[in-house]
């Protein structure tokens, strides 16, 4: 078996799926080094996507605590988040591949609503798979894939989120591979998936990486990204894991509690364990049925992690935190509040973070990703006011 | 070969005892255990729905086992993902499962993969499985394989689906698989009716039925009057 960082990764998928998991392996190493592939992947991450996305010294907060923050901008990316860094590349390969099809599972609405996008640009149908709940708490993300002319299917089945929504999309996958392709939206599943995410995601690390030696600046102290199934964080660590003065953090949702069923925090409450393709850190029970998992974020809400995560915790690379619901809506507040930036509640996880720990960055460098923006998130933000009685 | 899928401990344990029971005394060749797992992405909403509910209940993996030693009149294969046999332990699973269970059927495991759990201690053999997709190579490395037969999956998709045992893409696919091989090829996925069943015998060596018999397992009477349809010649 193929696509294993140390001892994590795998292709733990049907029978039926390993065909068109060796055709895609093949495309993409013969595309990734294709010089026609990467200036028509250029050419869309820069004037369709709007790349390269800014890195923003915010000011206030810096004064507030001290420290030197940078917020490396993917929320100003078209759609509003990372994955369309990901829905380019693999659209594209889906069009090097001769399918006419793509299907895509989502948590928050972001990956869907970036997939179906891409499906209105290069002329592809398009299906996405989307588990109730999150539906119902991400309804204007719905609306904009229905709007791309995206058929989205809405799963009834287990948990009603993402890990039925990732089944589903396989499902569907092994029996229609023929034609179709499954844009993974985040760096997990079967190889070569893991590595295909972290490749189109790596823009990120590549472009702050060269943000720092163009300004003749030192490499930031800490780099912090939130951390669901992985593919904003790994694109950022890649720019940075050569570099041992650079502290990579990863943030998991810690939800409303550390109790099975309250969080997803795979790595720092999970256990290895075989899940949608690959060996990881998984959140399971003693007899290794997946949990249910909570966060107050929908991108966060997996019980899984991409395996090269896993494999990056066990050499000790990167540490991996968590901070719960109300941390990371702390973290929401103050980007608002501070520097008028409305974070994604994902990204917001990095936030809370860094404010949780700022007595740790005081005179340092600190490279914060922001993964996407919160405007779908009202929904969920005016939920939680009522609750605590802000409203 | 003539062989059944049943969900272990469904709908209830007792029932599922019974009916294993009357099925290791019908005129069945084999029988597939399936253990639930709450991912089940090769399964269709039958057998998902089914599996879901008792991995919610939860079960236990070693007095399935015991009962199917007690039980065991027939080959017995159990079925499930791989999370289930990686988390119990590869060779605790071994160990106990060894002398007993004479196949292990991983749904979401490629052939290629086998390696992965022999190295963890697994000295059950794991089946192989071909599909209408199987390139020729995968075809050629099956000549030896081990385990008593290979799965072929008849269609692209998951369990509980519509086929046409007839149709001639199959049914070549199925010949041409077995001028390389020599082993049994089993089809599953899709098995329904006995028409179903006469039409693989007139080229198969053999078939396993899901979801038509896990349908039944809530009701006794309709899954022995089933069995007797479908095993009696
Ligand atoms: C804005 C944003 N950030 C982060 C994530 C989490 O995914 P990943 O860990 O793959 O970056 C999502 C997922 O939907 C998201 O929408």
């Amino acid at each position: 078996m193929k696509g294993f960082f140390g001892e994590f990764g795998g292709q733990f998928v049907a029978e039926t799926l390993m065909p068109a998991l060796d055709q895609l392996e093949e495309t993409f190493e013969k595309l990734k080094e294709d010089e026609e592939f990467n200036k028509k992947l250029s050419y869309y991450m820069n004037s369709y996507a709007g790349r390269p996305t800014p890195i923003y010294y915010a000011e206030n907060i810096s004064r507030k605590y001290n420290t030197t923050l940078l917020i490396k901008r993917e929320d100003l990316l078209h759609t509003g988040a990372h994955k369309i860094n990901n829905t380019i590349g693999q659209g594209l390969i889906t069009k090097f591949m001769g399918k006419k099809r793509i299907i895509a599972e989502t948590g928050a609405g972001q990956h869907g609503v970036a997939t179906a996008t891409i499906a209105a640009l290069l002329g592809l149908d398009c299906t996405i798979y989307m588990g109730k709940t999150d539906a119902e708490r991400q309804e204007t993300n719905v609306r904009r894939m229905k709007l791309l002319g995206a058929e989205v299917k809405v799963v009834d089945e287990g948990s009603k989120t993402l890990k039925d929504a990732v089944s589903s999309a396989l499902r569907d996958w092994i029996t229609n591979v023929e034609n179709t392709h499954y844009i993974i939206g985040s760096a997990l599943g079967p190889h070569p998936f893991p590595t295909i995410v972290a490749h189109f995601q790596s823009v990120i690390g590549r472009e702050s990486r060269q943000f720092f030696i163009e300004n003749k600046e030192s490499f930031p102290d800490y780099v912090i990204a939130c951390v669901g199934g992985g593919s904003n964080s790994i694109g950022i660590f890649k720019g940075f894991l050569d570099i041992d003065t650079v502290n990579l953090i990863g943030v998991e949702a810690g939800g409303r509690s550390s109790k099975i069923g309250d969080h997803a925090m795979s790595i720092n409450h999970g256990e290895k364990g075989i899940f949608q393709g690959s060996l990881s850190y998984v959140v399971q029970n003693s007899i290794g049925q997946i949990a249910n998992v909570h966060s107050i974020s929908a991108g966060l809400d997996y019980a899984g992690i991409g395996p090269e995560h896993a494999y990056l915790h066990s050499i000790g690379r990167v540490k991996y935190d968590s901070v719960n619901d109300d941390e990371a809506m702390e973290g929401f507040y103050l980007m608002t509040k501070y520097e008028g930036i409305l974070p994604a509640l994902e990204s917001s996880h990095a936030v809370g973070y860094f404010l949780k720990h700022h007595k740790n960055f005081q005179g340092k460098k600190v490279l914060l990703l922001l993964s996407g923006r919160g405007d779908k998130d009202m929904g969920i933000v005016n939920e939680y006011e009522k609750e605590k009685g802000i409203l | 070969m003539k062989g059944i899928y049943i969900l272990a401990d469904y709908p209830d344990k007792k029932t599922f005892e019974k009916e294993l029971t009357y099925a290791m005394n019908s005129n069945i060749d084999f029988i597939e255990i399936g253990i639930p797992f709450n991912d089940p992405v090769a399964d269709g909403p039958t057998i998902a729905k089914a599996a879901n509910e008792i991995a919610e209940r939860g079960y236990d993996l070693l007095s399935i086992i015991d009962l199917i030693g007690e039980l065991k009149k027939k080959k017995v294969y159990l079925m499930t993902y791989s999370n289930i046999i990686y988390k119990f332990g590869v060779k605790k699973f071994s160990d106990i499962a060894k002398g007993i269970v004479d196949g292990l059927i991983l749904a979401d495991l490629p052939n290629r993969g086998h390696n992965f759990f022999y190295k963890l201690g697994l000295e059950v053999d794991i089946i192989n499985f071909l599909t209408p997709e199987s390139r020729d190579n995968a075809i050629k490395k099956l000549v030896n394989a081990e385990g008593d037969f290979i799965y072929f999956i008849g269609v692209r998709g998951i369990t509980g689906g519509e086929v046409d045992f007839n149709n001639s893409e199959l049914r070549s696919k199925y010949i041409s698989i077995k001028k390389e091989i020599d082993k049994k090829v089993i089809l599953g996925f899709g098995v329904k009716t006995k028409a179903d069943t006469k039409t693989i015998m007139e080229y198969a060596d053999g078939f396993v039925i899901g979801t038509e018999i896990v349908k039944r397992q809530n009701n006794y009477k309709e899954f022995k009057k089933y069995i007797d349809e479908i095993f009696t010649t």
